[in-house]
Parts: C-alpha cells; sequence; structure tokens
C-alpha cells in the first residue's frame, strides 16, 4: 500500500541554533512542548502557517525544514520505468 | 503530558467507576431500589461523586500547575475537535434510541436510565479518545 509522509529537520535545526529548546521554540510559534516534540517524532503534521513559522524561527525556507516523501509515487514510477 | 490530556484523564478516572456502578446495579438487580426518593438518591450519590473526584482532581492539578493558564495549541484543538466529532455520533444514536425507539415500548426510569447511559458512554469515548490521540496512533494532521 503506498504510504506517503510528511519528514522534518526541527530536531536537527534546534541542536544547530544553540540547543534551542522544545520549550523555546514552542514559547516562540505558539505551540506547547508537547506538540513540538509531536512534530519532531512526525506523529503530528502542523499546520501551513505553523510551519512557515518554524521555519522563519530558524531563518530557513520551508522546504528546508518540512520534506514530503510522496513513497508511493516514487514506487509507481520505479515499477513502471523499463 | 498536556494539559488537555491530563484533564481526559481525570474525567475518565472520576467518571467511570461510579457510573459504571450505578449501571451495574440497574442491569443486574433491577428492583433493588424500589421508590422514586431511592432511586434518585442513589442518582444523586453517584453524581455526587463524579463531582467530587473531578473537582479534587482538579484542584491537585492546578496546585501542580501553579497557577499556569490552561494553554491549548492547534494540535489540542485537532485532538479535541476530532474526539468530538465521533462523540456527537455516540450521543446522536442513543438520543435516537431513546426519544425514537424506547417510548414505544418502554417509560419511566428505563428511560432515563438509557439517556444517561447514553451520554456517560458519549463522554468517555470523547476522551478515551482523546488521551488515545496523544498516545499517538493515527497520525494527526493538522
Amino acid at each position: 500500500m503506498p504510504t506517503e509522509s510528511l519528514t522534518n529537520e526541527v530536531r536537527l535545526l534546534r541542536f544547530l541554533a544553540q540547543d534551542m529548546t522544545q520549550a523555546e521554540l514552542g514559547r516562540r510559534v505558539g505551540l506547547t512542548r508537547q506538540t513540538i516534540a509531536a512534530i519532531e517524532q512526525c506523529r503530528y503534521s502542523p499546520s501551513l502557517e505553523v510551519a512557515f513559522q518554524i521555519a522563519d524561527v530558524f531563518g530557513k525556507r520551508l522546504d528546508e525544514v518540512f520534506h514530503w516523501n510522496p513513497a508511493g509515487v516514487e514506487t509507481a514510477k520505479r515499477v513502471s520505468t523499463p | 503530558m498536556s494539559s488537555l490530556e491530563k484533564r481526559a484523564w481525570l474525567t475518565l478516572w472520576s467518571q467511570c467507576p461510579p457510573y459504571l456502578v450505578y449501571f451495574l446495579i440497574q442491569a443486574v438487580w433491577p428492583n433493588w431500589l424500589t421508590t422514586f426518593q431511592q432511586r434518585i438518591a442513589c442518582l444523586a450519590v453517584v453524581a455526587g461523586v463524579h463531582a467530587i473526584a473531578y473537582v479534587a482532581g482538579l484542584l491537585w492539578m492546578k496546585r501542580r500547575e501553579r497557577g499556569e493558564p490552561l494553554l491549548l495549541d492547534e494540535r489540542d484543538r485537532a485532538i479535541d475537535a476530532r474526539a468530538t466529532r465521533t462523540a456527537y455520533f455516540v450521543m446522536l444514536t442513543g438520543m435516537i434510541v431513546v426519544g425514537v425507539v424506547m417510548p414505544f415500548s418502554d417509560s419511566g426510569w428505563k428511560l432515563t436510565n438509557t439517556a444517561l447511559f447514553a451520554i456517560v458512554l458519549a463522554e468517555t469515548v470523547r476522551y478515551a479518545l482523546i488521551v488515545a490521540g496523544y498516545r499517538g496512533t493515527p497520525r494527526l494532521a493538522h
């Protein structure tokens, strides 16, 4: 069954930003620490607005922080390619 | 653990035991309580135990949170909305049974208890789904 997923670099970017805490990032984008943890573990996909806000905190573009992996599409392409 | 999850656990633990005892008594010994006063007193005791347990738990939680305001973000609201949507249909089904089907065959306390059961069940489903939402399955998207 094709599965698609939204992954992110939030944990890495927090580490690079002088090990910013989840609570601090949450405070800056208006989320709880638990929600930041859920985003990092890919258990929750944030709204577009929050995704932009998180990228803005780290001074990155949205696509540098969040990646969508269309696994099903890639699998289909690989199968159809001779 | 987020504030909403704590409150969901508190509601489940304060609500389920007393009402489980009440509905077990009603189901196993339906004629144990005979007069209206006895039945209403039993219901009042159960509701009272629920209220006291909930308020006591809430006060204990407030003390531990040291007066911090209840902060809910978009994930909390999404989990709550999904749980409430499902619980609404449980309640709707219960009300159809109580208000549309049962009046043709039953009356009195049986109707009252079934309506109460539907309300308690809907609440239990709602808070159980909130807890499940925080436990991570299934994956939630805004």
